[in-house]
């Protein structure tokens, strides 16, 4: 064994050499091939689906081998597909894909790094997963859509392991089904010819006689972005959750964002990195100065609610903006930095900020929930400035409205010893309050290895929307669950 | 500096969330009774353990031969498992007591003080945390 792994070196080290001199030789950048595949970051980037499968199968091509309950489940799911039914599979409403189903959909996402935290930022509905890099052991308090991963390298393979997963979801469009004491484990590497190849290993008693591996492929697109992807406005329109093809074009909003420019600020930038949650929860705005337009929008929810209504907001209806986070901070964030990118990952309501460092606002700003965001460093402060909203987010609980004229400039400040972070949010919207007026929260680290998650569309209830007030007709539901009479269990019906 | 455990933090928010109204839950809980209660006996149906809120629906006896399902509204994953929950503790085919504050719409519909199990084993829902509301049954051990 131990000659052979000598001679296999010699080999190894003499293919790399050759293929080396091949690649210079046609003009490639040496770095395409060898260097790409070294290292922890050599997975970081944007991926997109080399055939995004609607079914999994194993190494060979062959059908997991599903146990004889669980195949009854799969054959029937598979007769419910055929009649367009895909009620299994719960992205049918904008719910929680799952692993690895997020991973066959036809969406790109990128790998970002930031010390021993790696995320997953998918393009379907603002989904991600962070995996810890610590390595430390897991006890999952609840599972959910994404589990809890902890990855470690093994030579240039990332191998994430995750426990803790929802059986709720499926693995594949096909309704391939699982239980909650699936471990999966992933290798992740960078292929000779740039591709990730992602082996997964699926190790489910309850489902499977035996453990089984498939393998997915993803190729890198320089024109491939991961926009903020609302899912319960693509249904509202009459289209699918899940398109079947999906460009990877890039967004106007980020095509033409200007690049950055250089930093006026030498000292080194203090460190945001990491996990953060709120020392208080924030929900009211108190003191907002309404203007007459504004003050009827809040009164009419007002009156609404007196009435025994419930009322509902971006927030309720799934699809919360920025604002919503800088006003009324909710569980965990996960901030990732680098030079170029200030990162936030949020738990509760998921979303995913971006914020371009030293650059400017494209001229031909799109707008949408999330804005765009630039930041730069004034002394220790991070002034992070956004515009570009859509005017669907409020506020408050109390529902106070936005319009697309909203600004905010948020200045960031963590405390000397790193434990704390003082974000001040000065609000400028002229359409809805009669002057700027700035509000403040604060955070503090957290020690969490992994946020939970908030998978706002799982049950849509249809006691929710009975008696409602929708502060904008948009917030009205696509999906319902309809509960079954007698022993017939309950569904969730899309209107279309 | 004074510690609590991630329960007792959680009870607080738990309790926050309803005291406050809309402040933090999902949506307004105005729409429960809190300063009622009832309490129905039945077999549980389905177990809904979903986000924002998860249920129970629990088939109960009405007039002969008729079945009156109850949907309970239970909270939501993250809550209850900091108070006592697991995914599993409640499942299709058990008989339990549900002790609840109503609908205001008179439906068959509420959302859960206290759970009884036939054992006499007890879990709370959140609303048994609401300020104002009269205090759970003290039947039965937690």
């Amino acid at each position: 064994m131990q000659q052979g792994s000598s001679r296999n070196w010699t080999v190894l080290i003499l293919s790399g050499l050759l293929i080396c001199i091949a690649g210079i030789t046609a003009g490639m950048p040496a770095t395409t091939v060898g260097a790409a595949a070294a290292g922890p970051d050599s997975l970081t980037g944007i991926w997109v689906p080399n055939a995004a499968p609607q079914q999994l199968v194993t190494v060979d091509g062959s059908l997991p081998p599903l146990n004889e309950a669980a195949a009854k489940v799969y054959a029937e799911r598979s007769r419910l597909r055929q009649t367009g039914d895909t009620s299994f599979d719960q992205t049918t409403w904008c719910a929680g894909p799952g692993m690895p189903r997020i991973l066959t959909m036809p969406y790109p996402f990128e790998i970002r790094r930031d010390g021993d935290f790696l995320a997953f930022i998918h393009g379907w509905y603002r989904w991600h997963r962070v995996v810890d890099l610590a390595g430390g052991a897991v006890d999952p308090p609840l599972p959910l859509t994404m589990g809890f991963p902890v990855g470690h390298w093994e030579g240039d393979t990332l191998v994430i392991r995750t426990v803790g997963l929802i059986d709720a979801t499926v693995l594949d469009a096909a309704g391939m089904p699982h239980s909650e004491h699936m471990t999966l484990t992933e290798r992740l590497r960078v292929l000779e010819d740039g591709r990730l190849e992602d082996r997964l290993r699926v190790e489910d008693p309850d489902t499977f006689t035996k453990p089984w591996e498939s393998l997915l492929y993803f190729r890198r697109d320089a024109a491939a972005r991961v926009t903020d992807d609302v899912c319960p406005d693509r249904i509202a329109d009459g289209q699918p959750a899940v398109l079947g093809t999906r460009s990877p074009a890039a967004s106007p909003l980020q095509k033409d964002a200007p690049a950055g420019v250089p930093s006026n600020t030498a000292a080194p930038a203090p460190q945001l990195s990491g996990m953060w949650e709120p020392k208080t929860f924030g929900f009211m705005v108190p003191e907002a100065p309404l203007s007459k337009a504004g003050s009827d929008m809040v009164d009419r929810g007002a009156a609404a609610m007196r009435d025994g209504k419930i009322m509902h907001t971006a927030w309720t209806s799934c699809r919360p903006g920025a604002i919503s986070t800088m006003t009324m901070p909710r569980e965990k964030i996960l901030l990732l930095q680098s030079p170029e990118e200030l990162t936030i990952l949020f738990e509760m309501p998921r979303m995913t900020r971006r914020v371009r460092m030293n650059s400017t606002h494209p001229d031909n700003l799109e707008s949408s929930y999330v804005g765009d965001s630039v930041g730069h460093w004034d002394g220790n402060t991070l002034v992070v400035d956004t515009l570009g909203f859509n005017g669907y987010a409020e506020l408050d609980a109390r529902g106070q409205p936005t319009s697309p004229r909203l600004h905010t400039v948020e200045r960031m400040t963590p405390a000397a010893d790193g434990s704390s972070l003082d974000i001040e949010v000065t609000i400028t919207d002229p359409e809805y309050y009669d002057r700027p007026f700035t509000i403040k929260r604060n955070w503090k680290r957290s020690a969490a290895r992994h946020p939970f998650e908030y998978d706002c569309m799982e049950n849509p209830r249809a006691e929710d929307f009975e008696n409602a007030y929708y502060v904008r007709d948009r917030y009205r539901p696509t999906c319902m669950r309809v509960e079954g009479e007698g022993v017939a269990l309950s569904k969730v019906v899309c209107r279309r | 500096m004074k510690l609590i455990s991630r329960r007792q933090w959680w009870m607080a928010i738990a309790a926050r969330v309803l005291t406050l109204g809309t402040a933090l839950a999902h949506h307004s809980t105005a729409e429960f009774d809190y300063t009622k209660q009832v309490t129905i006996n039945g077999i549980v149906k389905e177990v809904q353990w979903t986000n924002p809120h998860s249920f129970i629906q629990l088939l109960v006896d009405g007039q002969p031969g008729e079945k009156i399902q109850w949907s309970v509204e239970i909270g939501s994953p993250s809550l209850n498992i900091n108070l006592g929950w697991r995914k599993d503790s409640v499942k299709p085919g058990d008989r339990v007591t549900m002790n609840l504050s109503p609908a205001r719409n008179g439906k068959p519909y509420g959302t859960l003080r206290v759970l009884t199990f036939a054992d006499g084993k007890q879990l709370n829902g959140v609303a048994a945390q609401v300020r104002g509301s009269a205090p759970p049954p003290s039947t039965g051990t937690k």
